[in-house]
């Protein structure tokens, strides 16, 4: 389970002065989920339009089940593809656009209905053979692509934004439903996205794209609790960044100085007295404590600048320390309002940093 | 500016009424000459203050198709249309395409440049044409007179099939291709199913103004290639009006018949950039 | 593809058909474009812009010489008063013709807009004297208004004080109708196609603000659709300009520039091609003048507030 389906080995395309993918390299193993996630213009659609073919690459190799397809043209490259705008064939049946993959590999025509009615069936679809596109709903004609990509089982599942154009109710629907596909028949498959929950809940291994370049690869967990880098942290929603300076280590521990204040963090590699660290606090991790709560370790005195009420949560801004500014949500039951007197505690696993500049 | 809100406060005032009054003026105003050419094409002794022919008759037909040579008037127009259609089609699916679908420096400037004969008056690049057809001979030759139609049909086949080619998704033509299909298939399967409705339309616009064609025939005719427009010109010059009320129904009908057939499937103001009967 | 790798070739012809492979490759989408652009371009020099440059060099030879240059073909026509008032005539028909289609269009495509019972017929209607031949719609015409005709019957025989046929054929009103009848479907469509692009729920917007339906059609339609009615007006006024064949039969005395041109060279003998040259770039001048104006007035001052 450990040999490679997909391999970017330094991929770079330029158009004119703008590189949108700078060495590229991405190896994603058989049978693995994989999301490329980043902001739009981070070249994640290029690295996929390079792997379908559409896009040539100018520098780098592009391996397919081990084969060099960098040369290869789309059609010969054996791909299932669920795209954004849906692409379904305007002209033709639903049965027809899914059969199209087939029809194109000279199946007999039996073997043919069997398997689209298969495919049909996969995406809960049966019983729309003979509609037209036009004639379905948003949802509906994504499962149609989903149905097309997949019926001839090809090697590699890529999707392209497939849920972008669907409202937010059936895209959560629909999220569930690709996983679930894509788990029973053991595809591997690429997935691109610029929603970060969508990337969280679906995938095996998240590759995160900035500027052209890989940022982060890791699991949804290893991306949500450990971002290497501010903006990884920023993508996917962070917002409470304090800036130090390590002022002691201990084993596996140190303590950052921050604005007059002192917090223990997890240590760092490579990371002693004296280096710059980023601090990076989820704003419904922190414990928001009456102020007469006893003191301890990363327990500190702020004050309440403005109480948002959000339902479920409160959503606070507060000030500590020399000009310190966070944001704060903890559940709605025990209320604070502005110019109140709180105290804060950071939960020591939960605080992470990263070298700092 | 006046005027006009005066006027249309006016309609507004009495709009009901005066609607549908206008909608039947509008009716009789153009239905009414098709009527009276229909009439007088069958009627026989129709003179003074009469409503109505005294009595019918397809005399007059049968002179058109005698005298007139409608026949082979009809195969004159029917075999210029083909060329002139055939011409203005293989151009406009190679520049429209070109326009529609690649990149190129200046391609608004060249495009309007290439539409240039639809913004001057026909008459007067006519002279020109005609004095060039003088000097090849292809004056009064089936290819001559279609070649002037030709430089009418062109821009407006170049135009719907931009139009068509632009239309054309470039995903849907990815997704053919990671579907497994090469040029070749990607092109039958799925490019031109999708480009047939336009390069109809564009042929049917094409063959309309070729069919309807005036300006342009009359300064590049000759007795052998008499089209349908120029015989009823010449009959009304001859003053029978019978005869050329005959003719005008003959000529109408297969007009009338495209409108029918086209209508629910082109839009309006397609219609209008495409078709021009002058 | 490995052509950096191989050796030197060792001739001349060699490298010469190397060159051409690489220009070939380096090339090809713009050669591509050229060709597809290739058959567009011979038909627009052969048939529009060489005629054009002929009739150009035409107009200003001296009658019947092939040498020689002259502006007496343009003076000519220009001092002669019967040349003035033949551009004059144009001017009137054409924008006579077009003033008249605005003013039947824009109450007409209101009402069609309304789904009014039979809507689709009128809407088809409207469309017939686009696909019909000028020459047939000036036949109907003459016959329907003409002394024998049915308007003329129904004047007659219905309305007092009428003792004889009211004159429209060969008059200067009469052939101004005739052009609105061919040609005022271009205005129509386009008003119709812009009122159906309006968003429904701006008018909504105007009503719940307190504008009554006619505040709303004075303040908010009207001047979002004039960009369409004013573009469709600028085809209506095109095709009057050019109209040759309906003048040519229904005109009589009335001859405007196109059925002028077609005289000159038609009537005397030897035809007259240079003063029909002449006349034919005098009217494609106006033509392209007269269409700068007006664009630049659309874009000033009459196109305010529409969406596109």
């Amino acid at each position: 389970m450990t040999d490679a389906m997909i391999e970017f080995r330094d991929v770079t395309k330029r158009y004119g002065s703008l590189v949108a993918n700078d060495h590229f390299t991405l190896t994603i193993q058989r049978g693995e989920l994989m999301t490329l996630l980043g902001p739009s213009g981070c070249g994640k659609t290029t690295a996929l339009r390079c792997l379908t073919g559409y896009i040539r690459p100018d520098e780098g190799r592009i391996f397919l089940d081990g084969k060099d397809v960098t040369e290869l043209p789309t059609h010969q490259r054996e791909l299932g593809m669920v795209f954004q705008s849906f692409a379904l064939f305007p002209h033709m049946m639903v049965q027809d656009n899914v059969g199209f993959p087939l029809m194109i590999r000279n199946l007999p025509k039996d073997q043919r209905q069997k398997m689209v009615a298969e495919a049909l069936r996969l995406v809960r679809l049966e019983g729309y053979e003979t509609h037209y596109p036009r004639q379905l709903s948003g949802g509906q004609q994504q499962r149609v692509g989903l149905a097309r990509a997949l019926v001839y089982r090809p090697k590699v599942l890529l999707l392209d934004e497939p849920l972008s154009n669907l409202d937010a109710k059936l895209r959560e629907e629909m999220r569930f439903e690709i996983k679930e596909v894509v788990t029973r028949l053991g595809i591997t498959a690429m997935y691109v996205t610029h929603d970060q929950a969508e990337a969280l809940a679906l995938s095996d291994r998240v590759a995160i794209m900035n500027r052209g370049r890989l940022e982060q690869l890791g699991t949804p967990e290893e991306i949500y609790e450990k971002p290497q880098s501010r903006f990884v942290a920023e993508f996917i929603g962070l917002s409470n960044f304090l800036e130090g300076q390590v002022q002691a280590v201990d084993r596996d521990t140190m303590a950052v100085g921050v604005g007059g204040l002192q917090v223990t963090v997890p240590a760092l590699p490579r990371i002693g007295p004296g280096h710059k660290v980023l601090l990076f606090l989820r704003p419904n991790e922190i414990e928001l404590l009456r102020p007469d709560a006893p003191a301890g370790m990363n327990v500190f005195d702020a004050r309440v600048e403005k109480a948002t009420y959000l339902g479920d949560t409160m959503d606070y801004r507060l000030t500590l320390g020399q000009g310190l500014d966070l944001r704060v949500q903890s559940d709605a039951q025990r209320r604070f309002g502005p110019g109140a007197q709180v105290r804060l505690r950071f939960p020591r696993v939960r605080c992470w940093a990263i070298p700092g500049d | 500016m006046t005027l006009m809100k005066a006027y249309l406060r006016g309609l507004w005032e009495g709009k009901f009424i005066l609607g549908y009054t206008l909608l039947l003026s509008l009716t009789l105003f153009i239905a009414a000459p098709f009527l009276m050419i229909a009439l007088r094409s069958v009627g026989k002794g129709w003179f003074g203050r009469l409503w109505l022919p005294p009595q019918l008759t397809l005399d007059w037909y049968r002179w058109a198709v005698e005298v007139g040579n409608i026949p082979e008037v009809m195969k004159n127009t029917l075999i210029i249309g083909a060329i002139a259609v055939i011409v203005s089609t293989v151009i406009g699916i190679f520049a429209g395409w070109a326009f529609g679908r690649r990149q190129m420096p200046g391609k608004e400037v060249l495009m309007a440049i290439i539409l240039l004969p639809r913004m001057i008056p026909p008459i007067t690049y006519a002279l020109g044409v005609a004095k060039i057809f003088y000097t090849l001979e292809l004056v009064d030759t089936y290819l001559g007179v279609a070649m002037a139609h030709v430089s009418v049909c062109a821009p407006y086949a170049i135009l719907v099939l931009s139009a068509t080619f632009e239309g054309l998704d470039e995903r849907v033509l990815e997704a053919a291709g990671v579907c497994g299909a090469n040029t070749i298939k990607r092109f039958i399967y799925v490019v031109l199913p999708l480009i047939l409705p336009g390069i109809l339309a564009s042929m049917i616009f094409s063959f309309t103004h070729s069919y309807n064609e005036f300006t342009l025939t009359l300064l590049t005719y000759g007795p052998n290639t008499v089209t349908l427009p120029i015989r009823t010109y010449l009959a009304v010059g001859d003053g029978y009006w019978e005869i050329t009320s005959a003719m005008a129904v003959i000529m109408v009908v297969p007009s009338l018949l495209i409108l029918a057939m086209i209508q629910r499937r082109a839009k309006p103001e397609k219609l209008v950039g495409g078709f021009k009967g002058v | 593809m490995g052509a950096g790798n191989d050796p030197p070739p060792p001739f001349a012809a060699a490298v010469q058909r190397d060159g051409m492979t690489a220009f070939w490759r380096t090339h090809q989408s713009t050669l591509v474009t050229v060709f597809l652009l290739l058959p567009a371009l011979a038909g627009f020099f052969g048939l529009f812009f060489y005629p054009m440059l002929l009739t150009v060099i035409l107009s200003f030879r001296p009658e019947g010489h092939e040498v020689g240059w002259t502006l007496e073909n343009y003076t000519r026509f220009l001092a002669d008063p019967d040349g003035r008032w033949v551009i004059l005539l144009t001017f009137i028909l054409a924008l006579g013709s077009t003033a008249l289609s605005v003013l039947l269009s824009v109450p007409l495509s209101l009402i069609l807009r309304e789904k009014v019972r039979g809507h689709q017929f009128y809407r088809l209607m409207i469309l017939v004297p686009l696909v019909i031949p000028g020459l047939i719609g000036a036949l109907g015409l003459l016959l329907f208004w003409g002394s024998r005709g049915w308007f003329n019957l129904f004047l007659l025989q219905f309305m007092p004080f009428v003792q004889r046929p009211v004159a429209v054929n060969y008059t200067i009103h009469g052939l101004t109708m005739f052009y609105v009848w061919l040609y005022f479907p271009y205005t129509c469509v386009t008003t119709m196609s812009a009122l159906e692009s309006l968003d429904r729920s701006i008018e909504e917007a105007g009503a719940v603000s307190g504008a009554n339906r006619w505040q709303v059609l004075r303040y908010i339609v009207l001047p979002l659709i004039t960009p369409g009615i004013l573009a469709g007006s600028v085809l209506t006024f095109m095709a009057a300009f050019g109209a040759f064949s309906v003048p040519l039969i229904a005109g009589g005395n009335y001859r405007p520039l196109a059925v002028e041109i077609y005289k000159q060279i038609s009537i005397p003998i030897p035809a007259r091609w240079s003063a029909a040259s002449a006349i034919a770039m005098i009217m494609g001048l106006l033509q392209v003048a007269f269409l700068t104006l007006y664009m630049r007035f659309v874009r000033r001052g009459g196109g305010t507030g529409g969406p596109r």
